[in-house]
């Protein structure tokens, strides 16, 4: 610690230069962080899909309504244990920059198909009562401070069938799930919703759909397809893993993708610091060979210079990692990411832990180099200037 | 008085391009404890080899150097740098302090490699500052100095760990008359109140004039060794 004084002077001496340095290491832990985090994210919501429920969407595009009149069909399909339809109410809360979807839908049915719901009954049978009423993940009523009882004021993007725009929904219950972050969603009754709406009644932008044997997923969810083989309104019908796994294909290997371009920033970011910190060396030749006069061992200057990268490294990948552990649950906690009940991201210990890892590397290949320089430092050569 | 530094036929040659350049001869020299030893003579003459070799700072090609008590000739380089920070005080011609550091802080360096506590390392450059009257300049950076004042702070670091020996490569060389004076003066204090033994080298005649022996060096050989009364 008797040491920090020297290390902390050598970074200062060209403030401008370490800033920049700094700074640099701070916008690449920043994406190390981040992107691991999403890799990490994304690994952990593909292990959460399940395989014991399908997800009805239109085949002509994932977004389009298909006709309410599909649920009873679907029921009919051998294997087929509860449906769900669902149609949304996409609005604001309290300001404009502040988006909300409400997914109406047949809750009832929704506990049948979803084990992992958890909801104390009598909220449950409180949300069949009210027509208005809402069932709410428990890490949105954190986040907006609600509690049950409270009305919620949601001001829509599209008029209703009476000609406003505004929607009251009680709160008359909360949900959770195994892992509480991605309770997120906001649950209504199709019926009240549905009602309301000005365009788009009697319709589903996707069904979910309980079945009897997950073994035998990929039969029924061809027989709900090859039911809707003639109809306008064709489905496209996976179990929910399937379903995202295939979304997530389109965007292409995302690991790959990560891991790719976190690569490339952190080898840029080798050459800059190696640089940076071999600059400064030069500089200080002759500063390191007083230290040596005064009795530094050639030892003790060469850990100088190493605790300098490492200092200069591990703070700054530090602040980076942090500023992503703020930043990513920020990023992935918005409505969109929500409605499909995919909670907020954080940046896993691991990641900590191997930007640690990174940052040390990052610190010994860039520093041990000039470090040595300035072991072998002559000091009368580097006194008189040679 | 006993001899603080003993040199015998030390020999010391550099090279330089393909030449083999032999710098100091055959050297002889003693220097008694408590003196204030000048080195003068032409560039070249071999002075700064004969400091750096005394102040454990380079080893000879041949010959024994023995500094305090210490056959330097045989030290390791960790076993010299750790004498070094024992018992000699460097005080160089550009004062060498840290730029970025604070005159306390520069003149703390040293302490840094002792097993002093924090309070006391505090203390004892608090002394030696007062000592070279700096006590009101102690959170200056060097820049917010004068020369005068920076080779003050470089006496108080050369001070600090209590050396056997001083030693001052041209420490009047980029000052002022005025300021040069006080720097002299202020090293004949440290030799004849605390009995500091002092290696000074310098081309100035009135900086020789403070010492109280005088060698006089021309081609790698002692020339002329005078003893004198101080200034």
């Amino acid at each position: 610690m008797k040491y920090l004084p020297l290390i902390w002077a050598a970074l200062r001496r060209k403030p401008a230069r370490t800033l920049l340095t700094c700074f640099s290491i701070v916008t690449a832990f920043f994406l190390f962080g981040t992107l691991q985090g999403i890799n990490v994210g994304i690994a952990n919501i593909e292990k959460l899909l399940s395989v014991s429920h399908l997800i009805v969407q239109s085949r002509v595009n994932q977004g389009a309504a298909m006709p309410l009149a599909h649920e009873v069909q679907i029921e009919s399909v051998p294997g087929v244990t509860a449906v769900a339809p669902f149609t949304i109410v996409i609005g604001t809360y309290q300001r404009p920059n502040n988006p909300m979807i409400i997914i109406g839908s047949d809750f009832d049915a929704m506990l049948k198909i979803s084990s992992d719901l958890i909801v104390a009954p009598e909220q449950a049978a409180a949300l069949r009562r009210t027509r208005n009423g809402v069932i709410v993940g428990v890490t949105t009523m954190k986040q907006y401070g609600w509690k049950v009882g409270d009305r919620i004021p949601i001001h829509g993007i599209a008029p209703k069938a009476d000609g406003t725009s505004d929607w009251q929904f009680d709160i008359v219950g909360t949900y959770t799930l195994q892992q509480p972050d991605w309770a997120t969603r906001i649950w209504g009754n199709y019926d009240f919703i549905n009602e309301a709406l000005a365009t788009g009644k009697n319709q589903s932008v996707l069904f979910y759909v309980g079945i009897s044997d997950p073994a035998k997923s990929a039969a029924i969810a061809q027989a709900i397809d090859d039911r809707f083989a003639n109809s306008p309104d064709q489905t496209n019908t996976a179990n929910e893993k399937d379903s995202i796994e295939s979304t997530l294909s389109q965007i292409g290997n995302i690991n790959f993708l990560v891991n790719g371009v976190v690569g490339a920033v952190l080898f840029t970011l080798l050459f800059l610091t190696s640089n940076t910190i071999a600059q400064s060396v030069r500089e200080r030749t002759a500063e390191l060979a007083v230290l040596k006069t005064l009795g530094f061992t050639d030892a003790g200057v060469q850990w100088l210079v190493l605790a300098e990268a490492l200092a200069l490294a591990m703070v700054s990948a530090a602040l980076g990692v942090a500023l992503s552990s703020r930043v990513l649950p920020w990023l992935t906690s918005g409505p969109a990411l929500s409605a499909q009940g995919i909670g907020a991201m954080h940046v896993p210990t691991l990641v900590y832990a191997a930007a640690a890892v990174v940052a040390l590397l990052l610190a010994l290949i860039s520093g041990v180099p000039p470090a040595v320089r300035a072991r072998r430092l002559n000091i009368v050569a580097a006194l008189s200037g040679r | 008085m006993a001899a603080v530094v003993s040199l015998q036929n030390v020999v010391k040659s550099y090279t330089r391009g393909r030449q083999r350049v032999e710098v100091l001869h055959s050297l002889n020299l003693e220097v008694q404890s408590g003196e204030f030893l000048g080195l003068m003579g032409p560039s070249g003459s071999g002075k700064t080899t004969l400091l750096n070799l005394i102040g454990g700072l380079d080893k000879p090609d041949e010959g024994q150097i023995t500094v305090a008590g210490e056959r330097l000739d045989r030290l390791s380089g960790s076993q010299m740098a750790a004498w070094r920070a024992r018992h000699v005080g460097f005080v160089f011609q550009f004062y060498n302090l840290l730029p970025v550091l604070s005159a306390e802080r520069n003149v703390e360096v040293p302490l840094l490699l002792t097993k002093l506590s924090r309070a006391q390392r505090k203390t004892n450059v608090a002394a030696a500052l007062a000592l070279v009257g700096l006590s009101d300049r102690a959170s200056h950076k060097p820049t917010e100095l004068s020369g005068g004042q920076q080779q003050r702070v470089a006496i108080a670091r050369a001070l600090i760990a209590d050396p056997t020996l001083l030693v001052c490569d041209e420490p009047t060389g980029d000052l002022d008359r005025e300021s040069a004076e006080e720097i002299l003066q202020l090293l004949t204090i440290l030799n004849q109140k605390q009995g500091k033994t002092i290696v000074m080298v310098t081309h100035d005649p009135r900086a020789a004039a403070y010492a109280s022996r005088l060698l006089h060096m021309d081609k790698g050989t002692l020339a002329r060794d005078e003893s004198r009364t101080a200034a």
